[in-house]
């Protein structure tokens, strides 16, 4: 059974697309990452997905009932919340906070209280339940927030761009804890971000978002373009390298070069690779069996490398690394 | 004129009571109106937010000449006998402090930020309790608003004396107090009324200032 089914689902703002997805099926209890640079489109489908807007055009159904009427909506946002990239938290305690949503369900106040109070301590907080929510720092809002979306016990939580902060133990406690609670009992979990790594970690499915449309790519390697036409080889200049694609487009394109096409090595390789590029690791993260390096070669590129590759070339953040990848792996769109 | 000391606090409490009862229909009508403008989005709301703006400024002689007009015994409401009448000043007052109320809700209500309404929206509230929402977070403002309707009316003087008469014991309040007593020579007696009223203005000030450091406003 699919939480969300999203069928020709378009939102324009003052006569600009900024999102148009033709399908989207979210399975209940699936942990879906949707990425993509800023501006891609993630906030605009998940405050669709929350009902709180209304789309221009298409339909979205949850748990196999459409809902396309503004009655529809209200209910359905009784069912599905949204944590907002910046969470607001209403003058008062954090306990009130947490308690909102399920005031507003009519759970009577004394009810409401214990189950904001367990929640709460589901995630940690429990002595920040009488502070006062202007007392908080930004990595705690965000967790304040979760845990008001988690104590309305949603069929489904949103969550755009849920740690924004660099703090990555805050982001590891936020994940186990929406692990714990799925563990807990159904739930669905669609969350924002424009970190991968964030992604290939928690996520069990991916939607790459580029311009407000599906990309067939996931968003790393992704560059805007101006095609110079004329050959089939071209030589286009992305940021302040020259690298060599095949195609017969000309004018605007994106360029994706998927990272699984990146071959590294810590010396310049002679071989049939037209692109050739020098450069300075600086993020390195496990991806499961595999390693995704972080190149800065006056661009960033991303390299997807196995771990044993991995450690015999004895990388770290800081070596030196070359990357090459042939033109015709460099894909246009 | 010789004015004991009971007959001033006589005036004082009666300015207080002209300008609590203005304050407060005033509030009971702009605020839900402000809030109205301030919350939804119509063709002409531009417009109407303007002419609100413009009535903040109108010369309180104008409003005076206007409730006189009404309220005299030959005028549409003259049957009502209201004229020189401590309610009748409430009348102009009402209408003065009305677009004060009305225009800083409006702008109270637009100051909030966005996100409140949404993020009351997500958590599952109602259209009722969304809006009460918004109220919440704006309520300092919202004070601050009803404050400075208070501190208006209760220094106002030109349509006081035109639709009070500035009669003694009835409608004499601080302000025509001060100009009667200043226009007989009595400066002594003004000064005294004035710091009455320049400490009832204080203390208005000092409640705003608690509110907005309380509220953060």
């Amino acid at each position: 059974m699919a939480t969300f089914d999203v069928a020709a689902l378009r939102q324009e703002f003052a006569g600009r697309t900024a999102l148009a997805l033709d399908a989207l099926s979210v399975r209940e209890g699936a942990r879906l990452a949707v990425v993509g640079p800023n501006g891609a489109g993630k906030s605009t489908l998940l405050r669709l997905l929350a009902f709180v807007d209304t789309p221009s055009a298409g339909v979205i159904a949850l748990d196999g009932h459409r809902v396309d009427s503004a009655s529809a909506r209200r209910a359905a946002r009784q069912r599905v919340t949204l944590v907002e990239q910046r969470p607001y938290l209403f003058r008062g305690t954090v306990l009130g906070n947490v308690a909102y949503g399920l005031r507003a369900r009519g759970v009577r106040a004394s009810e409401a209280a214990e189950r904001a109070g367990a929640a709460l301590a589901r995630l940690r907080l429990r002595e920040f339940a009488g502070r006062d929510t202007r007392a908080l720092s930004e990595g705690e809002i965000q967790r304040v927030a979760v845990a008001r979306a988690l104590a309305l016990e949603p069929v489904a939580l949103l969550l755009d761009e849920p740690v924004s902060g660099a703090d990555r133990a805050a982001h590891h406690a936020l994940f186990e804890a929406l692990a714990a609670e799925q563990a807990r009992r159904p739930l669905t979990i669609v969350f924002a971000s424009h970190l991968l790594e964030d992604a290939y970690r928690w996520a069990d499915e991916l939607l790459a978002l580029h311009q407000g449309r599906a990309s067939p790519v996931t968003p790393e390697n992704l560059f805007r373009v101006d095609l110079p036409g004329g050959a089939p080889m071209q030589t286009v200049t992305v940021g302040p390298l020259a690298l060599e694609v095949v195609t017969d487009r000309q004018g605007p394109a994106t360029l994706a070069i998927p990272p699984d096409e990146i071959v590294l090595s810590t010396e310049a390789l002679h071989s049939s690779a037209r692109n050739v590029l020098r450069g300075r690791v600086v993020r390195v993260a496990e991806h499961g069996a595999a390693m995704r390096v972080t190149l800065d070669a006056g661009i960033e590129l991303v390299a997807l490398i196995t771990r044993k590759s991995f450690e015999e070339m004895g990388l770290t953040v800081g070596s030196t690394a070359f990357a090459s990848f042939k033109s015709v792996a460099v894909r246009v769109f | 004129m010789s004015t004991p000391g009971g007959e001033v606090v006589g005036i004082a409490l009666l300015s207080l009571k002209i300008a609590l009862a203005a304050t407060v229909l005033a509030c009971l009508l702009g605020i839900p109106l402000g809030f109205f403008l301030g919350w939804t989005r119509f063709a002409g709301r531009r417009v109407l937010l303007a002419l609100l703006n413009t009535a903040l400024a109108l010369p309180t002689v104008v409003i005076g000449l206007l409730i006189y007009l009404l309220l005299a015994r030959r005028g549409p409401l003259g049957a009502l006998g209201m004229l020189y009448t401590w309610q009748a000043i409430v009348v102009a007052e009402v209408v003065l402090a009305l677009p004060i109320a009305t225009a800083l809700s409006a702008a109270a209500i637009q100051a909030v930020d966005p996100r409140v309404r949404r993020t009351a929206l997500t958590l599952g509230a109602g259209t009722l309790r969304t809006a009460w929402t918004v109220a919440r977070e704006a309520r300092f403002t919202l004070l601050a608003g009803v404050v400075v309707a208070f501190g208006r009316v209760l220094s106002e003087v030109g349509a006081a004396l035109m639709v009070g008469g500035n009669v003694r014991h009835e409608t004499r309040t601080l302000t025509t107090a001060i100009t009667l007593a200043t226009s007989q020579g009595e400066f002594g007696l003004a000064v005294a009324l004035g710091l009455v009223l320049l400490a009832l203005a204080l203390t208005v000030s000092v409640v705003i200032q608690l509110l907005q450091g309380h509220g953060d406003v």
